[in-house]
């Protein structure tokens, strides 16, 4: 019997399970539809294997970058030596921090790898540095060191760095800045060190976030507005390629996207359309694809309960991208083509409830179940006391690695490479991912690409939107939160754990950061060349004028002499002009 | 007239930002006192030249608002800003974010920003918004700044009571300016083609005046276009200009401004008229009656409405004479 | 003859934090319940919010900081409407607030504070019950 004649017998037995065995059963519970889907080969008709899934490793990607991950080979050891990871990061990259001034931070990195911690820095940056004002801006008024440390200079930068000698020197551990709009400063800043350090600047590596584009979409810390944001872009771009090729470029952000309210397809969309415009804007640059393509990241796609969604949607995203990059940008590459993101499916921070929070456990295994079966490690991401806002605490911690390793060792989750790989339902919802993100990138190409998608509101009025539709299902218990919409009864019970919040930041420091902060960068100009400062400040001006001048020699010449954050900032919003937020 | 309402007054004239503001609410509301405290500002407001700006969604309105503010500022002006945006038809509430595009004027001790929805009063928004530009006139604000959405013909009204009115185009709007609502291009007395970076501006500018050639006749003068872009500053400086030489030239009593007085004196009497029958009406239960007759067919709308006005002796009298 | 009584509400996110999800959700919400929602947005100083909440004549303030820094911030906000004699004006606040923070905040004058997962209509049932300057809470739309 040929294929058509197989599908033909499909089909009759589909039609007569609908009609004798579906159709009485819906009708019996006086319901309009049937509350379950099921799929047949008759959802995944054109279904090509080697097309549209392929071997792990192989084109398209959708089974995988890679035959397996790097850690599976370790597995065995790790659990035979105790391995404990430094959560929060992967491989070198050192737990995600920041707080006070550049010497608080320094003094809390020196104890914590006294204590055995090791990985490079992964800096959190103050609201005020990240959105381009020194701590003596009154912008600044009681953000210094909050939610990260304060950088006002280069002297701060290397402040920091003092914890970062010897083995972790910084041509031995990757750096990690989450950082967009000043990007180039603190780019400018490590390239800078690396000189003063006799070190290579094509030794360093790590990953500055450099995702400008979706801060208009979610986060907010924008600066200038998203054009003259794309030719910083572009800049940063060119440059590193040709001097710092083992930095990555950036990290696009589709899990702040998500967080921020988007749809699942809006996440992918959006982040593609973004991603889009970073690679233009590095063509324009004159680069080849495969010269850079390689070193643009992504920060974790996904976010939310709904696993199996979540499984098609890593599925897809590596299909679309890589069918981007080959067949739309021409990269030979195959590392062009991948999509390189630390974690792959995870429940994302806003699934959290901070009602019951034990809960938080039980969905963030089943995020991790998500990551195991789409390509990642199974973590179980985040640790369940996230939403209670004050720091994740050891319990929670410990919890979670546990989980993980549970996941890992005992249900052996990661053991075979994209496992719903020929599911019908898993392939058919893979399809429908991709085909509802390409039509909306579509719509988007159509209004002039990502950069016009911003500027006349449509990407952050879609995002908004689809949280406010999320927030009305919730209420009108169209969805269900368990804690949270449902199952509140006094029957319930809360459920406790002690809970020991890791001493993270010393409080009286924390305090007391924004006057010594204040205090040093008043010190600093004092001290420093003022001539010199000015003069670099003005050829940055120069040069920010003229399109075709790349700014980021110039921004290293101002780093170089000291000129602050905020000084080469204004320089470019005198420029560039400031960012206008969206109107709802 | 009250006390707290006269007193607010007052305090209002004095330069008290929370008595002008809250004097807005009270007119805008028309809360008890409302019409009082219009009677005793009157005497008070006409010397304010008043622009509107209005266009399309997405032209740029908000930001151009901010920067001719900032630049009229600059100049000495003293200024009020009324930015209009829709209610929702279904809830009666309304998202009003125009205020957040004019961060650069906001904290300027002169400039008073007022957001105002359309709240669904048919045909009142005009009123609402010709009182808030008295309250503010008579507050001592030089110039007074009506931003809102030509989208409708509430918004168009809201422009007309303004002495000088411009439409923000911008290029590449779809058919261009097909996009700007008929009834708009009337009431034009300056086109901006806002956006000018962007390219394109000069198609705009084309269409723009193809649009006049068809609809301006002889005697009626014609508006002139002007390029903008808020984001290289381009043609800002002399489109302020030119609303600083409109503002100085401006006559009192043009033949607008007659027409004006008799739109508001007609829209006012409607309301009052429109009040007084109805309060009439609802009170001796004939209302009631004739809906009940129309109900079931045993008289039409027509010579129902003709019925209950001839309870009104004016009205029978009119009848009669027609007769 | 009070027809066109409108509760209105000015929404803004003080300091320089960007997460605006809440402050969004809460404007649209705001707006479905009938309010007129003022927002502001992103980035307003104290000193912004209190000359907006002062111009604009609104009953409620809303902000929502996710930063850490609303202890500070709100002090400011409050302080500021203090000074202009509008200490009338009901004070809300959402975002990430640590549950013992919040006894310092209502001291402080704020009227309620309003974490993750609050459902809208317990905000609008809030301010609708709260609010002490009207003597004509509902709106009402002109009949035709």
């Amino acid at each position: 019997m040929g294929r058509d004649g197989y599908i033909k017998k499909i089909e009759t037995a589909a039609r007569q399970w609908e009609e004798q065995v579906l159709g009485p059963r819906i009708k019996r519970f006086n319901l309009a539809e049937s509350p379950t889907r099921f799929y047949s080969p008759l959802n995944v008709r054109n279904s090509d294997f080697l097309e549209k899934v392929g071997f792990p490793g192989e084109y398209p990607y959708t089974a995988g970058n890679s035959p397996f991950d790097f850690w599976k080979a370790f597995a065995a050891d790790a659990a035979k030596t105790g391995y404990r990871p430094d959560w929060g990061g992967a491989g070198k990259v050192g737990k995600y921090g920041g707080f006070g001034t550049a010497s608080d931070y320094r003094d809390y990195l020196l104890r914590m790898q006294s204590m055995g911690r090791k990985g490079g820095p992964n800096i959190a940056f103050d609201l005020a540095t990240q959105c381009g004002y020194d701590s003596d801006s009154p912008y600044a008024e009681g953000e210094v060191g909050r939610v990260g440390v304060a950088i006002d200079s280069f002297r701060d930068f290397q402040v920091i760095y003092e914890a970062y000698t010897g083995d972790l020197d910084i041509d031995k551990v990757p750096s990690n800045y989450t950082i967009n709009a000043p990007a180039a400063v603190i780019i400018a800043m490590y390239a800078t060190l690396a000189k003063k350090r006799g070190i290579a600047i094509d030794r360093l590596q790590g990953t500055p976030q450099n995702d400008i584009l979706k801060e208009f979409i979610a986060r907010g810390t924008y600066i200038y507005p998203p054009r003259p944001s794309i030719r910083l872009f572009r800049d940063i771009c060119v440059f590193c390629t040709h001097y710092l090729p083992r930095l990555n470029i950036n990290s696009i952000g589709g899990y702040h996207i998500r967080e921020a309210g988007a749809t699942h397809i809006q996440d992918l969309a959006f982040s593609f359309a973004n991603g889009i415009a970073y690679i233009e804007a590095g063509l324009a640059g004159g680069l080849d694809i495969d010269a850079f393509a390689p070193r643009i990241t992504f920060n974790a796609f996904g976010g939310s309960m709904e696993m199996y969604k979540e499984i098609a949607l890593q599925r897809a995203a590596r299909r679309i991208w890589a069918r981007i990059l080959k067949e739309r940008f021409g990269a030979r590459d195959p590392r062009s083509m991948m999509i390189r993101q630390p974690i792959t499916a995870h429940i994302g921070c806003s699934s959290t409830t901070l009602q019951r929070p034990l809960n938080n456990l039980a969905r963030a295994v089943i995020g991790g179940i998500a990551a195991g079966m789409s390509g990642g490690i199974p973590g179980a991401f985040p640790p369940f006391d996230e939403p209670l806002g004050l720091g994740h605490s050891q319990e929670a911690t410990q919890l979670q690695i546990d989980a993980t390793r549970i996941m890992i060792y005992e249900a052996k989750v990661a053991d075979v490479n994209d496992p719903w790989a020929g599911s019908y339902f898993m392939e058919s919802l893979t399809d429908e991912t991709e085909e509802a993100a390409l039509a909306e990138m579509e719509k988007i190409e159509n209004m002039g690409g990502a950069v016009a998608a911003i500027e006349n509101g449509y990407m952050p009025r879609c995002v908004a939107k689809s949280a406010y539709e999320k927030q009305k299902l919730v209420e009108q218990l169209k969805e269900f939160i368990v804690g949270v919409n449902c199952f509140t009864s006094d029957n319930e019970i809360e459920v406790s754990v002690n809970r020991i919040v890791e001493a993270t930041y010393d409080p009286e420091r924390m305090k007391t950061a924004e006057d010594r902060q204040k205090k040093s960068l008043a010190r600093l100009k004092r001290e420093r060349n003022g001539t010199a400062v000015s003069t670099a400040l003005k050829t940055l001006c120069v040069h920010a004028r003229d399109d075709s001048y790349n700014l980021m020699p110039d921004i290293i010449e101002c780093v170089e002499n000291e000129a602050t954050l905020q000084e080469i900032s204004d320089v470019l919003r005198q420029v560039f002009g400031e960012a206008q937020p969206i109107k709802l | 007239m009250q006390r707290e309402v006269s007193e607010m007054i007052d305090a209002m004239k004095r330069g008290d930002t929370r008595a002008l503001a809250r004097t807005i609410t009270l007119v805008e509301n028309r809360s008890p006192g409302w019409k009082e405290a219009m009677q005793a500002i009157y005497g008070d407001t006409g010397s304010a030249c008043v622009f509107g700006i209005t266009g399309s969604p997405g032209a740029g309105k908000s930001t151009l608002t901010n920067e001719i503010a900032l630049r009229l500022h600059d100049q000495g002006y003293s200024l009020g800003i009324i930015a209009v945006d829709p209610s929702s038809p279904f809830s009666g509430g309304a998202l009003l974010g125009d205020r957040l595009r004019m961060r650069n004027i906001c904290m300027k001790t002169d400039i008073f920003i007022r957001s105002m929805a359309t709240r669904g009063v048919l045909g009142g928004l005009c009123q609402a918004a010709r009182d808030v530009v008295r309250i503010l006139d008579a507050a001592g604000k030089d110039i007074i700044l009506i931003e809102t959405v030509g989208a409708g013909q509430d918004e168009i009204d809201v422009v007309r009571v303004s002495n000088f009115v411009m439409v923000v185009c911008i290029p590449g709007q779809g058919d261009g300016i097909q996009a700007i609502k008929a009834g708009i291009m009337e009431i034009a007395d300056l086109f901006i083609v806002n956006k000018a970076d962007l390219g394109g501006a000069d198609e705009i500018v084309a269409d723009i005046n193809g649009m006049l050639d068809l609809c301006t006749h002889n005697g009626i003068p014609r508006p002139p276009i002007m390029k903008t872009s808020t984001e290289t500053k381009e043609g800002l400086d002399a489109l302020v200009e030119n609303l600083i030489a409109y503002a100085r030239e401006r006559k009192a009593a043009t033949e607008v401004n007659r027409n004006h007085v008799k739109e508001e004196i007609l829209s006012l009497l409607e309301r009052e008229v429109f009040h007084f029958v109805r309060e009439e009406l609802s009170g001796n239960g004939r209302f009631e009656e004739a809906v009940e007759q129309v109900l079931s067919h045993r008289a039409d709308p027509y010579s129902t409405v003709e019925e209950l006005l001839g309870s009104f002796p004016l009205y029978r009298g009119m009848k009669t004479r027609e007769k | 003859m009070n027809e066109n009584r409108k509760i209105r509400v000015l929404i803004s996110k003080p300091g320089l934090d960007g997460h605006e999800r809440g402050a969004m959700v809460v404007a649209y919400g705001l707006r479905d319940e009938g309010f007129e929602v003022i927002y502001t947005g992103l980035r307003q100083t104290p000193e912004q919010i209190v000359n907006a909440a002062i111009q604009e004549d609104v009953d409620v303030l809303g902000l929502s900081i996710l930063s850490g820094a609303h202890l500070g911030l709100t002090r400011k906000v409050i302080d500021g409407l203090g000074a202009q004699q509008a200490d009338d004006i009901l004070v809300l606040l959402g975002g990430i607030i640590p549950e013992e923070d919040i006894p310092a905040l209502k001291e402080m004058g704020v009227d309620e504070i309003f974490t993750a997962g609050t459902p809208i209509k317990d905000i609008s049932d809030f301010i609708r019950s709260h609010l002490p300057r009207s003597p004509e809470q509902e709106p009402v739309i002109e009949k035709p």
